[in-house]
């Protein structure tokens, strides 16, 4: 189900119970990683056009690389908008004009502009997950003089074609003292069972004993 | 949800008719602590706040030439009925520069009859552009981007103003601030389920209410 993005829905339900009606007219489909209720503020030269030139930067990479590594709440504010112009770029496809229009303002290269929608959108056209990963980076660095260690993080598109981040799972049931363990769990299956069985012929023996002594 | 149980609740006790930042309309409220048994006041919504229980309106009249604003929260218990006289929307979402704009917009007669459109029809959009006073006005209404104001007035100076503070192009590609200012499709559609079962019911209470309404009418 749904229930990763509840906790955040409802605190942004909040949010927007004190704001001013706005109209539901435009159906926008849910994001399928938590977000915050407010947006994260990037100080810009620029301003809030900067800010948004600086995630679109990102976008373009992650577009481009597949794989990203910067500071980790930057990376995260940026995965939001790469979840959304994918999602829209899913919905409405590369006829329509304001998709194409978002898909230019976020992929500064044009080529990328193709590979969003003959790549990646067929390739997430049927996926129930979210599009992408987020990973924290070791942040320790051994810098000289000392500077603020800033968390790193990782973004990736799902099913990238580069080397897995995460190892592989490594079968642990063939592993010696799991099968000695395994077998001593069935014995001790075994025995239960037995006595079970044992305690239950005993009480039928008892009853009918008690019945002859009776007759008797 | 909670919430949403109550306000199913209280609209089957009260009809609360569709309207819009535009439509005039008429509120009855039994106040026990108010002197008089049912007070009635008439005017012209000018804004619409909140969600949930907590949805109000205010309505804005201009009586013995004192302009006068009222906010309702729609699901009080102290509100006995709410009528839509004029059925129309506007060009803005609000309709706060009617504090500044010349006093004939702002009134509407308290005795006023309401005006019946078809069911099926469209909602009526008014175009029209306010004209406002000539003194200082409250707010700097020519900066907002507003378009029911009649801007012809200005200044060079509030002209060029005006144009400094016009939203800037990048602000349509925002995908999260347009995310974070609506609903989800999915959360929609979860709250249409939950309130699709109370859908009959609440249909039949209206009706009821009209038709009670048509028969004290008639």
């Amino acid at each position: 189900g749904r229930n990763y993005i509840c906790i955040y829905f409802n605190y942004s339900y909040r949010l927007l119970l004190n704001m001013s009606q706005a109209e539901f007219r435009k159906l926008i489909p849910a994001l399928r990683i938590a977000i915050r209720p407010r947006s994260l503020r990037m100080r810009n030269i620029d301003g809030p056009g900067g800010r948004l030139k600086r995630i679109a930067g990102h976008v373009t990479n992650l577009i481009r690389d597949e794989r990203v590594e910067h500071n980790f709440p930057t990376l995260s504010e940026a995965r939001n908008y790469a979840e959304r112009l994918i999602a829209e770029a899913i919905r409405h496809g590369d006829k329509h004009q304001p998709t194409m229009d978002l898909a230019n303002f976020y992929l500064q290269e044009k080529q990328l502009v193709h590979k969003l929608f003959k790549v990646l959108v067929p390739r997430y056209r049927n996926s129930t997950v979210s599009y992408t990963k987020m990973y924290k980076a070791p942040t320790i660095t051994n810098r000289k003089p000392a500077a603020i260690d800033h968390p790193k993080g990782i973004l990736e598109l799902r099913n990238n074609p580069l080397p897995p981040l995460e190892p592989r799972p490594i079968p642990t049931r063939n592993w010696i003292h799991n099968v000695l363990l395994e077998e001593a769990r069935k014995d001790f299956a075994a025995e239960k069972k037995m006595e079970k069985e044992l305690a239950l012929q005993n009480q039928i023996e008892d009853q009918q004993r008690d019945q002859n002594d009776e007759i008797d | 949800m909670l919430d949403r149980h109550d306000m199913i609740t209280r609209r089957k006790h009260i009809d609360i008719p569709e309207f819009y930042v535009g439509s005039v309309m008429a509120v009855t409220i039994n106040d026990p602590n108010a002197t008089g048994r049912s007070s009635r006041f008439v005017g012209i919504c000018i804004q619409r706040m909140n969600r949930g229980l907590k949805s109000n309106f205010t309505l804005r009249n201009v009586l013995d030439y004192q302009g006068m604003e009222i906010m309702y929260e729609m699901y009080c218990p102290v509100i006995s009925s709410i009528e839509t006289l004029r059925l129309e929307k506007r060009l803005d979402p609000h309709l706060l520069y009617l504090r500044d704009a010349r006093p004939e917009y702002s009134t509407f007669p308290m005795d006023m009859e309401p005006e019946l459109i078809a069911e099926d029809a469209p909602v009526p959009i008014n175009d029209v552009k306010v004209k406002m006073i000539d003194g200082d006005w409250d707010k700097s209404w020519e900066r907002q981007e507003l378009k029911g104001i009649d801007l012809s007035g200005l200044t060079e100076l509030q002209k060029r103003m005006a144009l400094k503070r016009k939203t800037p192009d990048y602000v349509q590609y925002d995908l999260m601030k347009e995310y974070r200012s609506t609903l989800p499709e999915e959360d929609q559609e979860d709250i249409y389920r939950e309130i699709a079962p109370h859908y009959p019911a609440l249909v039949a209470s209206q009706r009821k209410f009209r038709r009670r309404k048509l028969a004290g009418d008639a």
